[in-house]
């Protein structure tokens, strides 16, 4: 988003980029806070690393297009894959052990705040904690609808949030497989009677929200720079995203995401930056507080 | 002592309770019965807060105490059972009982002094050997048993039983309703209880409210309504009622 | 509450005892001129066990998970602050009023937010803390950015490291036994109640909204109090300092990893993790040293998911029961 220049007299068409622009970032923060909500809702865990696992597509789709010359886009599927295996793994190995104490929640958070410490913490041993950024040559340019200017970037991120989350939407309500998955979201012991194996639910479900915070990340890496240490606010979008959007429904945090894209877009036209964000939180906060299961949450 | 007049709660579209009067005097054993989902325990967790009425009003003792949050009504002097029992398992079955003891009507400070009367209560419903064992070691009939004590814990002036009798065997059906009778005559505190298990019901109570999709189908004496051919044709069908 | 020290009195006596002179040593340590680095392990062990405790008050007893502590240290830490520079008072003396503006600011935000269950109130904590940082971020007053100093005691190193030394000591032996004494108590024993079956708890006659406050509020006082005395220990402090995300899930961690149902288990795991912490990075080096820490806290939630005392008790009462085979 541009700055905005005190001394010019708001436009229109300034106000306007600044909603678009908001909206079309909403859109990616949408696609990074989606898998965090199928966990918890799932299997009631707290997974503090989804981000962290954000940032690792990241860093994959950057060095497959520094060192291979890949387009980011192209890696996609590939980013996809990899962090499927590794969120697989990572349920085997910590998430299934956790499930089993008394406390899930408690239990969740401290597992996962190590395994983000874990993470967070190789990527900077290896790749050391510059800010990286993904930079493809479209998207330096920008689209110009008559006077209004739109950088590629977000527009692509928006796009590619777009269809993962339709994809994720289609593959939830339409294969037997994720119908399995929503069953278990409902209904755990219900789900269980019908021959529903919960474990085997609960593995493709952390794992598929690890790939598809693998692609997000891969499109916040277009438009934003990014260090391992950016994980801890990526990580408060998803926390803020999922439970204002509520937590039961894929489309309401997908439509949250516009929401504070709205938001942000709007207050970022008239106030500084700082203040953006502590509206935001505010105004969410104030949310939770009267509707605590979420705008759209059941 | 305690009463209710035009109650009535919705959940949605659906009305569990709908305009719903009651009375239950002091001193009594009074049984509410009805098919399943028909309302009792949503009419229980009216009386005791956990849902607000829609409308209509709730006295006990005198006080209007429609719209009261849960903890004040048990101070008030209204205890209660849960259907599915819910022992606090991580604790004792003296900390379970001791607790209540605490926070109760007698507004005891001291942990001893809650303790011993804890073991009095115990006693009196025979758990005491078991006291100092975790309340999820005890089997489900004593659970009902730890469930009474704790309701019974907090001094209540009222104590509200959601299905004790279910589960039980023979023999312990039988201690059951002496265990009511005893609550009533030897503590002096008036029973409302709902029940299915119709032996319990007519061996106990003086009066019983019959509850049908939410509304009052009969109310009397347990003779007359286990003659009424409203409450038969309720429980067993048409067929049933003509004859 | 106890029902295990009634029939053993010479066992508890030594027990006793040996708390006493644990204390004592501890408290002349300083006297025996150890290395200064010592020192500052001990302060910071002190400065974790003192947070942890309180932050149990709510978290581990009650089961409703805090990621928003450090927002009252930080409000301890910035109030002794603001009064050393406008007023040249001394944050020993101003450290209580930095808790009772943490308690404060505890009691108004407590009542909506305690309203709220699980997860979304972990999250609306961490919420209010994000927000309070921001605040204080853009704060001219407190220093916003640049962040804010304290004068500096007229004493020398030596000496200052050993008073903070002694007044950290005493603050984690005082909010310890506090915490123990409010578990023993009947208010603890509310709001044990509370986790295991708030509902219920509704009905034995607690006002679950009133305990629920009062425990955030003053497990927030004790939290301002050390914000008070450690921010002058540090002599600078700023907003990502002081309001860091990570030292609350550090909190969470150590109390979780002692066990967060007793006042013993946050002791346990702020001594614990704090040495561990500690020996990793000087053995095997800062970088590789987190990681190593992230997977101890793995493996460890894995096999001790409950904490570390009910691992020892459990492990106790195994071998009890082993015994008892074995004379059968």
């Amino acid at each position: 988003m541009r700055e905005r220049d005190s001394d010019r007299p708001m436009d229109i068409h300034y106000l306007l980029e600044s909603v678009i622009s908001g909206v079309l970032l909403g859109g990616i923060y949408a696609l990074l806070s989606v898998g965090f909500g199928l966990t918890w809702g799932t299997m009631q865990v707290l997974n503090i690393s989804h981000a962290v696992f954000a940032v690792l597509g990241a860093y994959l789709a950057y060095w497959s297009f520094v060192k291979g010359g890949i387009d980011p886009l192209l890696s996609i599927p590939a980013v996809a894959f990899l962090l499927f295996i590794i969120g697989g793994a990572a349920y085997r190995l910590v998430i299934r052990p956790v499930t089993k104490a008394r406390d899930v929640l408690m239990g969740s958070m401290v597992a996962t705040f190590g395994l983000t410490i874990v993470v967070e913490n190789i990527m900077s041993g290896f790749w050391h904690p510059d800010p990286r950024l993904l930079k493809p040559s479209y998207t330096g340019t920008s689209l110009f609808i008559g006077e209004i200017v739109i950088s590629k970037g977000p527009l692509i991120g928006f796009a590619l949030a777009f269809v993962a989350i339709a994809l994720l939407y289609l593959f939830l309500h339409r294969t037997f497989t994720g119908k399995a998955v929503q069953a278990t979201w409902q209904n755990p012991m219900g789900a269980v009677l019908v021959g529903i194996n919960r474990d085997r639910v609960s593995l493709i479900t952390f794992a598929l929200s690890i790939a598809s915070a693998g692609v997000a990340g891969v499109g916040m890496g277009l438009i934003y720079s990014f260090y391992p240490s950016v994980q801890n606010d990526w990580t408060l979008y998803v926390f803020l995203l999922t439970i204002v959007g509520g937590v039961g429904s894929i489309i309401g945090t997908a439509l949250t995401g516009l929401l504070i894209g709205l938001i942000i877009g709007v207050s970022a036209a008239f106030l500084p930056f700082i203040w953006v964000n502590i509206l935001l939180f505010l105004l969410l906060l104030i949310i939770l507080l009267f509707k605590p299961e979420g705008i759209f949450g059941v | 002592m305690l009463e209710g007049v035009g109650v009535v709660r919705k959940f949605g579209g659906l009305t569990a309770v709908k305009e719903f009067d009651f009375h239950v005097e002091e001193g009594q054993i009074v049984g509410l019965i009805g098919p399943n989902g028909s309302g009792k325990s949503t009419l229980f967790n009216v009386i005791t807060g956990f849902y607000p009425a829609d409308s209509g009003r709730i006295t006990f003792a005198g006080e209007d105490i429609t719209g009261f949050k849960t903890h004040e009504i048990a101070l008030r002097g209204i205890g209660r059972t849960f259907q599915l029992v819910r022992p606090l398992l991580g604790m004792t079955v003296l900390e379970n009982i001791a607790t209540a003891v605490l926070y109760g009507r007698d507004h005891v400070r001291n942990m001893n002094h809650a303790r011993m009367r804890a073991i009095e209560l115990l006693k009196f419903l025979r758990l005491d050997p078991k006291s100092n064992l975790p309340a999820s070691s005890l089997v489900a009939a004593e659970r009902k048993r730890l469930e009474i004590a704790r309701a019974l814990a907090i001094r209540p002036r009222l104590i509200l039983l959601d299905e004790t009798f279910s589960g039980l065997s023979e023999a312990e059906v039988q201690d059951a309703i002496k265990l009511i009778f005893r609550i009533r005559d030897e503590l002096g505190i008036t029973v409302f209880l709902i029940e299915h298990v119709m032996k319990a019901v007519m061996g106990t109570c003086e009066k019983i409210i019959v509850i049908h999709y939410g509304v009052k189908l009969a109310e009397g004496k347990p003779e007359e309504v286990s003659r009424n051919p409203k409450v038969i044709e309720a429980y067993l069908g048409k067929k049933h009622a003509s004859r | 509450m106890e029902n295990e020290n009634q029939g053993k009195p010479k066992s508890s006596k030594a027990a006793f005892l040996i708390l006493l002179s644990a204390i004592l040593l501890l408290v002349a340590f300083p006297f025996f001129r150890p290395p200064l680095f010592f020192l500052s392990l001990l302060i910071s062990i002190f400065l974790f066990i003192s947070l942890t405790e309180s932050w149990n008050l709510l978290g581990g007893y009650t089961g409703y998970i805090s990621l928003g502590h450090v927002v009252f240290f930080s409000i301890g830490a910035y109030t002794t602050a603001v009064c050393m520079n406008c007023f040249g008072h001394s944050p020993f003396l101003t450290a209580i009023l930095g808790g009772a503006v943490a308690g404060g600011v505890a009691a108004i935000v407590g009542f909506p937010v305690l309203r709220l269950k699980g997860a979304y109130f972990s999250i609306s904590s961490l919420l209010l803390a994000v927000i309070a940082q921001l605040i204080f971020l853009n704060w001219e007053f407190v220093g916003g950015s640049v962040g804010l100093w304290y004068k500096l005691m007229p004493v020398g190193i030596e000496a200052n490291r050993v008073i903070f030394y002694e007044v950290m000591l005493g603050l984690a032996l005082i909010i310890t036994f506090a915490v123990r004494y409010v578990e023993k108590s009947k208010f603890g024993a509310g709001l044990i109640t509370i986790r295991e079956d708030e509902e219920v708890a509704k009905t034995i006659g607690i006002n679950t909204a009133m305990l629920k406050l009062k425990a955030f509020i003053l497990g927030s006082f004790f939290a301002g109090v050390v914000g008070g005395v450690y921010g002058y220990y540090l002599s600078f402090i700023h907003p990502d300092i002081t309001f860091n995300v990570n030292t609350s899930l550090l909190i969470l961690l150590m109390a979780f990893f002692g066990g967060c149902t007793t006042w013993m288990g946050p002791l346990l795991g702020a001594v614990v993790l704090s040495l561990a912490n500690q020996l990793i990075v000087t053995f095997i080096g800062a970088e590789i040293s987190r990681v190593l820490y992230g997977l101890i806290l793995i493996l460890v939630i894995i096999f001790m998911p409950n904490g570390m005392i009910e691992y020892l008790k459990a492990g106790k009462r195994v071998r009890k029961v082993q015994q008892g085979w074995k004379h059968a």
